[in-house]
């Protein structure tokens, strides 16, 4: 309990929100309602996994949501071509990882901190993909991109089925495989993780390529809720990422932090949205409330760090 | 000892400098030709115009990169103050320059609620900001429902945006170039610069050092929330409107300017000027382009090749000077006494 502060706390405030949300607004748990909550917050969820490695890596990436709206358009205009969708899935997360390998080359090969970097391609891939759509939707796609082909129903379990089962495989791996334990090494001491024998640039380019590979199966997931692809879709998706990962514990200074506090954090995050509407509060409210419940889980920490070192 | 530092990095930093000097001249040569009208005195200052609240924000993200941190926020700030101005003039029947203090308060306020989670609590200003970030531009949709917005300001204020001094200068360029005097002298002539960059080079030893490091930080954000309040009343009177968007992306081109212009993201090494001359490399860039008729998304991805590039050249002058530093200590002095 001790431990895991962060998460539990967080997620006893999800709690808390449902058990208002039981009382005053039940129509929230309509079968509809959370399915349509769910699968909107899966792709979040997705990203926000990768945002969580780079950050245990003691970095960051501010340029995902470009990556988003780019894989976006290319998982469209594959299926505009006709190319069958496990073709269509590949080509999302290659050209993720792609971007995020190019990141990954600044940071780990030139030593460029993380966040100018991702600054300068957040702004450089946007204004190309403005540049080269401007603006247009990729329209008229094949009946096999929306839902996966499978109505609303089926493309919803598999979008929620694939989610799922991502991250269950990559809580297990940072949790119990090496290659997972090597981000922790290296994002709470470079040094001492180089001296153990790992390659701390090794991992650093791995979790930005891994960043941008996710990134573009979560646009994948998202796209394929749509009959058409927004070239703006993923503008913001990178604060969400990094305030789920920090509402759910992941420490911004590296090597703290896992996966299921990140969940807590998405769940949470993506309830304030619905909860507004079905509590009859102004929905403009959602923004202001995101951004005071950041604050107030990191103050809880400080306050909390405070306090111990006060008493030892 | 440390006077020759000081020469080092003087060195050091009119080299960037001048690398950046010359990013600028060959931007003016290029568009010189390419542009129309683009060499003229009235686009000259027709640059400067819309630069201001840009300027404004790198201007004041200068110091709080030099701590170290770093004001996401401030993009956010403007507009709430575009909307806290708004709602004191039109619905609390305020006059406007009551109305511009008060907005001035709360961007104050506001850049102290950065300051102190940031001091007090010590949490990284990264995280900090990015949930005021949130915070603010989620206040002014929450105030204005995300639909109303403010119009038909009096002309005496909107003057302040749209008017010349002289029928040349615009009207907000001294109050820019008086911005620019004070955070200049601030941070390149008083102890509190000094501390500035002190506590981004070590806020450990700053702290040994005896200086007060909470609050030369929290100075750092509670200007850096009152600079976003003056850019946001500018920004008013240039578009005639205030709405919840107001701003929306500036502190990204903020940030951007600075880092071009020379500030170590890490803290500690940075200069105004370098600031000043970041701002004016991205802003001719985009006039320059727009007069030569290229599409504006252009702009956007030299500015983000511009910013990787000069960073890649900086790594690399860096290694090479290092490697050259460690070569003059490990050779022998060159004796006159053997």
């Amino acid at each position: 309990m001790k431990r895991h502060f962060r998460e539990w706390s967080v997620a006893a405030a999800l709690v808390a929100l449902l058990l208002t949300l039981a009382i005053a607004a039940p129509a929230f748990f309509a079968k509809q309602q959370l399915l349509t909550m769910l699968t909107t917050a899966a792709p979040v969820l997705v990203a926000a996994c990768g945002m969580a490695l780079v950050i245990i890596a003691r970095q960051i990436d501010i340029s995902i949501g470009s990556q988003f709206a780019l894989c976006s358009i290319f998982a469209g205009m594959l299926a505009k071509a006709g190319l069958p969708m496990a073709v269509v899935a590949l080509g999302a997360i290659a050209s993720g990882a792609a971007m995020g390998a190019f990141n990954g080359a600044m940071v780990a090969g030139l030593g460029l901190p993380s966040i100018v970097v991702t600054l300068a391609t957040m702004v450089t891939w946007r204004e190309a993909l403005r540049w080269w759509r401007e603006g247009e939707f990729v329209k008229d796609l094949p009946d096999r991109f929306q839902w996966f082909g499978l109505g609303q129903v089926g493309g919803q379990a598999a979008i929620l089925g694939s989610a799922a089962l991502l991250f269950v495989l990559l809580a297990f791996a940072m949790k119990h495989l090496a290659a997972g334990r090597f981000v922790y090494a290296v994002g709470s001491d470079r040094e001492a993780a180089r001296l153990a024998g790992i390659r701390p640039q090794g991992v650093t380019f791995s979790v930005f390529v891994l960043m941008g590979a996710l990134v573009g199966f979560a646009a994948l997931l998202n796209a394929i809720r749509f009959a058409d692809v927004d070239p703006k879709t993923g503008t913001g998706i990178e604060l969400q990422a990094i305030a789920a990962a920090v509402v759910g514990g992941v420490a911004i200074s590296g090597g703290r932090g896992n996966l299921w506090g990140v969940l807590v954090g998405v769940l949470l995050l993506s309830a304030i949205a619905p909860a507004l509407v079905f509590l009859r509060f102004p929905p403009q409210w959602e923004k202001a409330i995101q951004g005071a419940i950041i604050l107030l889980a990191v103050a809880a920490d400080g306050l909390r760090s405070r306090k111990q070192k006060s008493q030892g | 000892m440390n006077t020759d530092r000081q020469r080092f990095s003087l060195k050091s930093l009119l080299r960037f400098e001048a690398l950046l000097v010359a990013v600028l001249v060959i931007e003016c040569l290029i568009f010189t030709r390419t542009g129309t009208n683009f060499a003229t005195q009235g686009n000259a200052l027709e640059i400067i115009k819309f630069s201001v609240e840009i300027g404004l924000l790198a201007l004041v993200m200068t110091p709080v990169i030099l701590t170290g941190g770093i004001d996401l926020s401030v993009g956010s700030l403007l507009g709430l103050c575009a909307i806290c101005f708004g709602k004191f003039w039109r619905d609390a029947g305020m006059a406007w320059p009551v109305a511009a203090f008060a907005t001035l308060a709360i961007g104050a306020a506001a850049g102290s609620v950065n300051a102190l989670l940031i001091t007090r609590l010590r949490l990284p200003p990264l995280i900090v900001t990015l949930g005021s970030f949130s915070l603010f531009r989620g206040l002014a949709e929450a105030i204005t429902r995300g639909v109303d917005n403010f119009t038909g300001f009096p002309p005496d204020f909107l003057a302040w945006g749209q008017g010349y001094f002289g029928g040349i200068i615009p009207a907000q360029m001294p109050i820019f170039i008086l911005a620019a005097a004070f955070v200049w002298l601030l941070v390149h002539r008083t102890t509190f610069g000094r501390s500035f960059r002190a506590i981004g080079f070590a806020p450990e030893g700053a702290r040994y050092a005896g200086l007060p490091v909470e609050r030369r930080i929290a100075m750092a954000y509670v200007l850096s929330g009152i600079f976003a309040a003056l850019a946001a009343l500018i920004y008013v009177a240039r578009v005639g409107q205030a709405k919840a968007d107001a701003g929306t992306g500036y502190e990204l081109l903020a940030i951007t300017a600075v880092v071009l212009g020379g500030t170590s993201i890490f803290g500690g090494v940075g200069s105004v000027h370098g600031t000043l001359l970041g701002v004016a490399t991205l802003a001719v860039l985009k006039n320059g382009l727009t007069l030569s008729d290229q599409p504006s998304e252009l702009a956007g991805i030299l500015t983000g090749a511009l910013l990787l590039a000069v960073l890649a050249g900086e790594a690399a002058l860096k290694k090479i000077s290092a490697r050259r530093g460690r070569s003059a200590i490990l050779s022998p002095k060159p004796s006159s006494s053997t």
